[in-house]
C-alpha cells in the first residue's frame, strides 16, 4: 500500500515536473518568437527607409529628366475614382494568433475583379526567412509559381500601373516607372511591418504575463 | 566663314552678341559645382550662390528654403536675361529669340489642359507654368473641351497656331490625346524652327541645324524608350518623329519597331556621332542615358561659342542656363534628401 502511494506520488511529481518543463519550453518559445518578430520589425523598418529614399531620389531624377512642368503636384487627379490598391483586415480565429491580419490588395480593379491579393497574402505568410527587399524588372513582374496565380495578372497589373502614371502623361520616363515600383515596394513593406508589429506586441504581452506569473 | 556676316552682323546684333558672351562667362564652373556638392543644407547652397549671378535673386528668400524656390529664383535670372535681349533685338533676331520660347509655351499649354482635365484650379496651374512660355490668353485654355475648341478659342492668336493643323480633332481631350498633341506640336515647332534657321543661312543655319538635329534625334530616342510597353502603336510612334535629323528617315524606321532599350542601342550605334553616348552605358541600362545626352548637348552648345557672327550663341546660352538650373535642382534635391553620394549621377559640368 505504501509502495503504491509512493509510486502515485512519484508519478504526480513527474507530471508536475513535466508540466513545468512544458511551461518553461512554451515561455522560451514565446521569447524566441518575440525576438524573431523584433528582429523582423527592425529589419523591415530599415528596408522601408532605404526603399523610400530610393523612391524619392528616382522621383527627383524623373523630374529632372522630364521637366518640372510634367512632374508636379498640380497634375494630381482630383476626380473621384476607385482606389487601385486597398487594405483588407481579417481576423484569425486561432487561439494562438488571436489578432487581426493585414493584406494588401494591389491593383485590384472593381471592374474586372483581377488583382494579386492572393499573391500578396502568400508572400506575406511565407515570409519566414526574414524580410527581403524585392527587386523587380522594369516592365514585367516575375511572380513566383503559386497555385491558382494566372499569368494574365501580369498584363493587368502592368496596365493598372500605367493607368495610375497617366496623370503625368502616357509617355513617361523609365525613371518615373522605377519610382512607382519603389513606392509600391514601400507600401508592401509597410503592411508587412504592421503584421510583424502585431505579432511582436502579442508575443510581448504573452512573455510579460508569463514573467508576472512566474514572479507571482 | 560662310558668308559676309562679319561685315554686317555687328550693325544690328553686335551689342547683343557681346551681352550674351558676357552672360556665358557668368555660368557656373566646375569649382562652383564642387563647392555646391559639398553643401550640407539648402541654406549653404544659397550662401554659395550668393557669390554668383543668382545672388540677388536668392538673397531675400527666407529660411527654410525649398528646392522649388531655388529653381524658381534661378529661372527668374534666365527670364530677365532673355527679356533684356528680346527688347533690344531687331528682326530677324527677335523672331529667332521668340522661337526659343515656343517649347515652353507648348509645355504650359499641355500643363493647363492636363490640370484642367484633372479638375485642378487654374490659378494653381498658372503658378506652375514656365515664365518664358506665358502668353496673354493662357488662362482661357481651361474652358476648352477638345482640340478644336482649344485652337478656336485660344491658340489661333498665338505663335503655336500654325502647329495645330495636324492636331485638330473634335475628340474629347484625354491623357493619350494630350500626349500625342504635345509631341505633335513639338515636332511641328522643331521643324518650323529648323526651316527658319535654314532661311537665315550662313553660320546660323550651319550651327543651328546641328543643334536642332541633335534635339530631334534625342526626342526620337526618348519617345521610343518612353513608349515601350505602352499602347502607342508603331505607326503612331513614327508619326511623332521629326522629319529631319541624323536618324531621318532610315533610323526612324528602325526606331519605330524597337521593343527594348538594347534594340534602341543597336539602332543608335550605327550612327558614329551617337556611338560615344552608348559606350558609357552597360547593356540594358537606361538610367544614365539622359545624362549622356545632356553631356553631348552641352559639348555641342559650348562649341557654338567658338564662332562669331551667328544667332546660335543665343540659343546655346539659353540651353546652357537651363542645364545649369537642372544641375542646381539636382544638387538641391540630393542635399535636401541627404543623398549627397548620388549628386554626381546627374550633374553635367559645363566648363
Amino acid at each position: 500500500m505504501e509502495e503504491q502511494d509512493q509510486m502515485q506520488s512519484s508519478i504526480e511529481v513527474e507530471e508536475v515536473e513535466e508540466q513545468q518543463r512544458e511551461g518553461k519550453r512554451l515561455e522560451e518559445e514565446n521569447v524566441v518568437r518575440f525576438l524573431d518578430s523584433l528582429d523582423s520589425y527592425v529589419t523591415l523598418l530599415d528596408s522601408l527607409s532605404s526603399t523610400l529614399r530610393q523612391g524619392w531620389l528616382e522621383l527627383a531624377s524623373a523630374r529632372q529628366s522630364m521637366g518640372a512642368s510634367r512632374i508636379n503636384g498640380a497634375l494630381l487627379d482630383l476626380k473621384s475614382h476607385s482606389a487601385a490598391t486597398s487594405l483588407q483586415v481579417t481576423h484569425h480565429d486561432d487561439e494562438i494568433l488571436n489578432q487581426p491580419h493585414f493584406t494588401l490588395c494591389k491593383w485590384a480593379s472593381s471592374k474586372n475583379g483581377y488583382g494579386d491579393e492572393k499573391l500578396r497574402e502568400n508572400k506575406l505568410q511565407t515570409n519566414s526567412d526574414g524580410p527581403q527587399l524585392r527587386h523587380r524588372s522594369q516592365f514585367a513582374e516575375k511572380i513566383p509559381e503559386t497555385k491558382g496565380a494566372p499569368l494574365i495578372v501580369d498584363d493587368q497589373v502592368q496596365k493598372e500601373r500605367t493607368k495610375s502614371l497617366s496623370m503625368f502623361g502616357t509617355l513617361v520616363s523609365p525613371k518615373l516607372r522605377a519610382a512607382q515600383l519603389s513606392f509600391e515596394t514601400a507600401l508592401e513593406t509597410l503592411v508587412e511591418i504592421a503584421n510583424v508589429r502585431l505579432t511582436m506586441l502579442s508575443t510581448s504581452d504573452q512573455v510579460r504575463k508569463e514573467l508576472e506569473g512566474t514572479e507571482g | 566663314m560662310y558668308g559676309f556676316e562679319a561685315l554686317t552682323f555687328n550693325i544690328h546684333a553686335g551689342y547683343l552678341e557681346a551681352i550674351v558672351r558676357g552672360h556665358r562667362a557668368g555660368l557656373l564652373t566646375a569649382a562652383d559645382y564642387n563647392n555646391l556638392c559639398q553643401c550640407e543644407t539648402l541654406d549653404d547652397i544659397k550662401m554659395h550662390l550668393s557669390a554668383t549671378e543668382y545672388g540677388s535673386y536668392l538673397q531675400n528668400e527666407p529660411s527654410p528654403l525649398h528646392t522649388t524656390t531655388i529653381v524658381e529664383k534661378c529661372t527668374l535670372k534666365l527670364v530677365d536675361d532673355y527679356k533684356h535681349m528680346l527688347c533690344q533685338a531687331t528682326e530677324p533676331l527677335s523672331t529667332f529669340l521668340e522661337y526659343i520660347t515656343y517649347g515652353h509655351m507648348i509645355d504650359n499649354v499641355v500643363l493647363i489642359v492636363t490640370g484642367t482635365l484633372h479638375e485642378r484650379d487654374v490659378q494653381e496651374l498658372l503658378e506652375k507654368c514656365h515664365p518664358l512660355g506665358m502668353f496673354d490668353s493662357i488662362a482661357t485654355l481651361a474652358v476648352a473641351q477638345n482640340m478644336r475648341e482649344l485652337y478656336r478659342l485660344v491658340l489661333v492668336d498665338t505663335p503655336l497656331a500654325p502647329y495645330f493643323s495636324e492636331c485638330i480633332t473634335s475628340e474629347d481631350l484625354d491623357d493619350m490625346n494630350i500626349e500625342i498633341m504635345r509631341n505633335t506640336l513639338y515636332k511641328a515647332y522643331l521643324e518650323d524652327f529648323y526651316r527658319f534657321c535654314q532661311k537665315l543661312g550662313g553660320a546660323t543655319a550651319e550651327i543651328m541645324s546641328d543643334l536642332l538635329s541633335f534635339e530631334a534625334d534625342r526626342r526620337a530616342v526618348n519617345i521610343t524608350i518612353n513608349s515601350i510597353g505602352t499602347e502607342l502603336t508603331r505607326d503612331d510612334r513614327k508619326k511623332l518623329y521629326s522629319n529631319f535629323g541624323l536618324f531621318y528617315p532610315y533610323g526612324h524606321e528602325e526606331l519605330a519597331v524597337c521593343e527594348d532599350i538594347d534594340q534602341v542601342r543597336g539602332v543608335m550605334e550605327k550612327y558614329p556621332p551617337y556611338q560615344s553616348i552608348f559606350s558609357k552605358l552597360s547593356y540594358g541600362e537606361s538610367q544614365m542615358l539622359d545624362k549622356a545626352f545632356y553631356e553631348e548637348e552641352v559639348k555641342r552648345l559650348c562649341l557654338a561659342f567658338e564662332q562669331q557672327f551667328h544667332y546660335g550663341v543665343f540659343f546655346a546660352y539659353m540651353r546652357l542656363r537651363e542645364q545649369e538650373i537642372r544641375n542646381l535642382m539636382w544638387i538641391s534635391e540630393c542635399v535636401a534628401q541627404n543623398q549627397k553620394s548620388r549628386v554626381h549621377d546627374s550633374v553635367v559640368f559645363i566648363f
